[in-house]
């Protein structure tokens, strides 16, 4: 028993972390002293969020012609997708092109059917799929609780690398390629850790199952892990590599739960999957545990009261969405991605409905800790500042359940139950009186008796 | 047949005449007083109201002695240890009844046994839910008890002995013990005395009207808990053992009519309340019926007899056997109703010490009846000298008394300890555990035990759910009222269990699980969080800090 003892208590000492000693927050316009953007993969809003109540999701009745041009051939009308196989959807600029259609938005299943092949119907017609809180529970329980943008819009109109590139320097970078360029990005294009680091704010990029030696000089031997150059754009700037004070930022997800303990979160920090990123075919449920651990992370943090966490889809990944996305320059906006808010200060329940794209949170970082834009599009952008609630006290923090919420157990009838027990009471009292008041009034008139019949 | 009240009574009216005769003619000099009173009459009724106040003062002097005495046992350091598991069970069933917002969340009404007192809980608990307010409901029945025992004492056997019943039980380990929880046994053995009482009034008075009620009572006794059925058995007993006390047999169906009339409550709220109290109920009894044994065989001689006092067992058998040929109906009564529990739970697989409470204001009166027959007189010594040894009798009566308030002291008083009897009391550091855990874990966590028993506390305490690791899937090894993890892994995978914890009293009792959880800490980036320690002596006498409880956080 004392061994035991004396091994458990090992085990706390050599377990126990030191406490989070927080360092000096730099100064800001709001209660937020801690940003998080994480970056998911290929999902459209009405794949995710289309029957979402009170958000702009699919229209009833919607069904999307096999073809645009011939009508009489019939349409896919959208329908539940649950576990069925899914495939990677194209979703380039080209099949952005091909579905959006001059703002029409009628081509999402012959975007797909145009490419040919011995499945092309099928694959076209999951376009029209969607999932709901059945396949997301967490997510939906998420809305419900913080903010969820049904006007997200992805920035480019285009794929994976261009959107993260408008994520990290709210531009294109090559506009002539969507994939990291053969030389590298040069001093010339700036990202907001240049900012921040210029500024002096404490920033990190984490990458779940980071492997520091791939980058865009390292591709041809990357394999599978190539996609790491393409969602850590930082891996494709020359002096993010080169310089190793700047390089050490980059660093694995585990350090993410460290910071969170040692008190060494970073001001602003990036997020990046590898691995449950929900990129079809892969699993939404493992992209969804992700999330909820990095959230749970901040959850139980210190930090939570001057944080907010915020994911959004890299780009639509060839899904159906019904809302014709404004072209506010050459390259975007894309069509609209799912994105939600976490925050003690985030409005709870919001469906918010303002415009926004991945410079919309750039725009609140620079906002936020007094910095330049980075380009046109972030200083015209609009913040997402309209999802907070400054004005009210940091709401306490919350793990919500990873379960659908609708689904809890019948509460029995209390009424049935007090009737039923306070019967049993009265009638065991009744009973008692019964059977001891009239003894009790008989002594009682006696002893009258006998008191009137004595002397 | 009569009972010997009479006996009583004569000796009550004669204490009154010898301390009326005092204050008006002695110590307080109140003659002369009384002798200026021209009016005959005023001065008779005057001197009645004294012979009456100083006769009541010095009859119940001593019964309020005993359950001021009683009352303080029960008292003393009475919510210095946070709630046991069952405590923490019963009293959240009682804050769901409440409609407490967040216990409801986690203790579900229906589990296992009748609700009577979690809803007579449920009504205290309306202003709000405190552990020292249900200790305190506990502890009021327990001196109803002592009450009970005393008037109960007082029918069959005089005044004299229903104080002395009354001074054991008030002081008695087992009795203060138990009534100082939150448990279901000790409002079963405040009915059952209550059933106890009303069968001796039918015994003495034979009016079918206090069988009725004896009906009725044991129906409340069931419904205090289930198992106070067994005491039927003991009525009946009685009734064949005893010819003399005649009933008839419509009478009987009538009381027993009641009795189920009373009962109904329970069947009644499965059926028409909802919420699966049904399902969970037929899982109990099936589960009940196959469940291993937890204890030794001899655990209630090796445990539950010196709770209750060796000399205080050993006097009440001595009076039985040295008296056998003097028993009568009452000693058949008290009898009946030790002898049909105590052999019902001996062969019941499953025992807990506070099983057997109900016998303890019966031993209590065997004893208290057994020494107040003792009447040792003039004793022929080896000198040819006759000594009277009268004295032995309240020596004997004290040392009875002091044999059980004496260990009754030690046991009241917290000890720390990394292990635990349940039943036998508080958990130390599980309060402060699971206040730790409302205070410092995000709404919507869950936590993982070793065992239920810590799981119920820190539900209780932390307002999160919890649930206990060795709960076995199988449906025929486990209390139906606890969810198994069927894969922890993998709820900490999916992130519906944030919080590991690890406690010394349930890792004492299964190093399999103990370990098994602990395996949990290493492999999903365990952090300990919160640490509640006891100072213990150890074998060498020197005090160290135990860990008890240790809670983790786990992600995956």
């Amino acid at each position: 028993m004392i061994l035991r003892a004396f091994a458990a208590f090992a085990l706390l000492f050599t377990a126990v972390a030191p406490g989070p000693a927080l360092a000096a927050d730099p100064p800001t316009q709001t209660p937020i002293k801690h940003f998080m953007f994480l970056l998911q993969e290929n999902h459209s809003f009405d794949n995710y969020f289309g029957t979402y109540p009170n958000a702009d999701g699919i229209p009833a009745g919607t069904c999307m012609p096999l073809d645009p041009a011939q009508p009489s051939l019939g349409c896919i009308t959208s329908f539940h997708l649950g576990s069925q196989p899914v495939s990677d959807l194209l979703h380039n600029r080209e099949t952005f092109v091909g579905q959006y259609l001059d703002g029409k938005m009628d081509g999402f299943v012959s975007a797909h059917r145009a490419l040919g092949g011995s499945n092309a119907e099928q694959v076209a017609r999951l376009a029209m799929g969607y999932y709901d809180d059945r396949d997301l529970p967490y997510y939906w329980n998420v809305a419900r609780q913080y903010v969820l943008f049904d006007r997200f819009f992805s920035s480019a109109a285009a794929g994976s690398f261009m959107n993260h590139m408008y994520w990290v320097t709210a531009s294109p970078g090559d506009p002539n390629h969507d994939s990291p360029p053969v030389d590298g990005f040069g001093d010339d294009l700036l990202t907001i850790f240049d900012r921040l680091e210029s500024a002096g704010i404490s920033w990190k990029f984490y990458v779940q199952n980071y492997d520091p030696t791939i980058n865009y000089r390292t591709l041809a031997n990357a394999g599978d892990k190539a996609a790491q150059a393409v969602f850590v754009p930082l891996l494709d700037f020359n002096r993010f590599l080169d310089n190793p004070s700047l390089f050490s930022h980059i660093v694995d997800i585990g350090q993410y739960y460290t910071d969170l303990q040692n008190g060494t979160l970073p001001t602003v920090a990036y997020m990046a999957p590898l691995g449950s990123s929900e990129h079809p075919p892969g699993s939404i449920q493992a992209g969804e545990r992700f999330v909820q651990t990095i959230i749970n992370g901040l959850t139980r943090s210190e930090y939570w009261n001057s944080s907010a966490f915020l994911w959004a889809y890299d780009d639509w990944g060839g899904w159906f969405d019904h809302v014709s996305p404004p072209q506010v320059d050459a390259y975007g906006y894309g069509f609209r991605v799912p994105a939600l808010l976490v925050s003690p200060y985030a409005r709870q329940g919001q469906v918010n409905s303002t415009t926004l794209d991945y410079t919309s949170v750039l725009k609140f970082i620079e906002d936020n800790w007094g910095l330049k834009p980075l380009a046109a599009r972030d200083a015209a952008a609009t913040s997402i500042a309209s999802a907070f609630d400054f004005t009210s006290p940091p709401r306490p923090p919350e793990f919500l359940p990873a379960s659908r919420t609708t689904d809890l157990p019948a509460e029995p009838n209390r009424t049935v139950l007090y009737i039923a027990y306070a019967a049993a009471i009265v009638l065991a009292l009744a009973l008692l009186l019964a059977a001891g008041l009239p003894p009790l009034i008989a002594r009682g008139l006696a002893r009258r008796r006998a008191r009137r019949s004595a002397p | 047949m009569q009972p010997p009240a009479s006996a009583g009574r004569v000796w009550w009216q004669a204490i009154g005449r010898y301390v009326a005769g005092a204050l008006r003619f002695g110590a307080l000099r109140l003659g002369p007083l009384l002798a200026r009173i021209r009016s005959p009459e005023t001065r008779r009724r005057l001197l009645s109201l004294m012979r009456f106040v100083a006769a009541t003062l010095v009859i119940w002097l001593p019964l309020v002695l005993a359950l001021v005495v009683g009352a303080m046992l029960r008292l003393s350091a009475l919510n210095a240890l946070g709630y046991n598991t069952d405590e923490a069970v019963y009293s959240g069933q009682a804050a769901a009844i409440a409609q407490d917002p967040a216990l409801s969340l986690v203790f579900p009404i229906f589990r296992a046994h009748p609700l009577l007192f979690q809803f007579v809980l449920a009504l205290v608990y309306s202003g709000g839910v405190s552990d020292l307010a249900g200790r305190l409901v506990a502890v009021a029945i327990g001196l109803l008890t002592v009450l009970l025992a005393y008037s109960l004492g007082r029918l069959l056997y005089g005044h004299l002995a229903g104080l002395l019943a009354a001074g054991i039980l008030a002081v008695m380990p087992y009795h203060v013990i138990v009534s100082r929880q939150v448990l279901l046994d000790g409002p079963m053995a405040f009915l059952a005395t209550l059933t106890l009482y009303l069968v001796a009034r039918f015994a003495t008075t034979r009016r079918a009207a206090w069988l009725y009620a004896a009906g009725g009572a044991m129906g409340l006794t069931f419904l205090a808990k289930e198992t106070g059925i067994v005491l039927v058995g003991a009525v009946y007993t009685f009734l064949a053992l005893q010819p003399a006390v005649r009933v008839r047999i419509r009478d009987l169906l009538i009381a027993t009519g009641t009795m189920l009339l009373v009962i109904a409550p329970f069947p009644l709220t499965l059926l028409l309340a909802g919420g699966g109290g049904t399902e969970r109920t037929r899982q109990y009894l099936i589960w009940q019926l196959f469940r291993r044994p937890n204890h030794a065989w001899d655990f209630y001689a090796a445990v539950v007899t010196p709770s209750l006092g060796l000399l205080v067992v050993g006097v009440a058998i001595a009076g039985v056997v040295l008296l056998r040929r003097r028993l009568g109906w009452q000693d058949v009564l008290l009898i009946s109703w030790i002898i049909v529990p105590l052999a019902f739970f001996q062969l019941w697989p499953v025992k807990g010490f506070q099983y057997l409470v109900s016998i303890a204001p019966p031993v209590a009166l065997l004893a208290a009846r057994a020494l107040t027959e003792f009447r040792p007189g003039w004793v022929k010594t080896s000198f040819g000298w006759a000594v009277n040894v009268g004295w032995l009798r309240p020596l004997a009566m004290a040392a009875v008394l002091v044999s059980v308030a004496v260990p009754t002291i030690g046991l009241v008083s917290p000890a720390a300890s990394d292990t635990f009897l349940a039943g036998s009391g508080g958990v130390p550091g599980g309060r402060e555990a699971g206040m730790w855990v409302e205070a410092n874990t995000p709404a919507g966590s869950r936590l993982m035990t070793i065992g239920p028993s810590m799981a119920n506390i820190l539900q209780f305490y932390g307002h999160r759910p919890a649930s206990g690791l060795s709960v076995s899937p199988n449906p025929l090894q486990r209390n139906p009222s606890y969810e198994p993890l069927k894969n922890p892994d993998l709820l900490i995978r999916n992130n519906e269990v944030q919080y590991v914890v690890w406690d010394s009293y349930s890792a004492s009792r299964t190093d399999f699980f103990a370990s098994k959880l602990l395996s949990y800490v290493r492999r999903y980036h365990g952090r300990a969080v919160h640490t509640e320690t006891v100072t213990i002596r150890s074998a060498s006498g020197v005090d160290v800090e135990s860990p008890v409880i240790v809670i983790y956080e786990v992600r995956p």
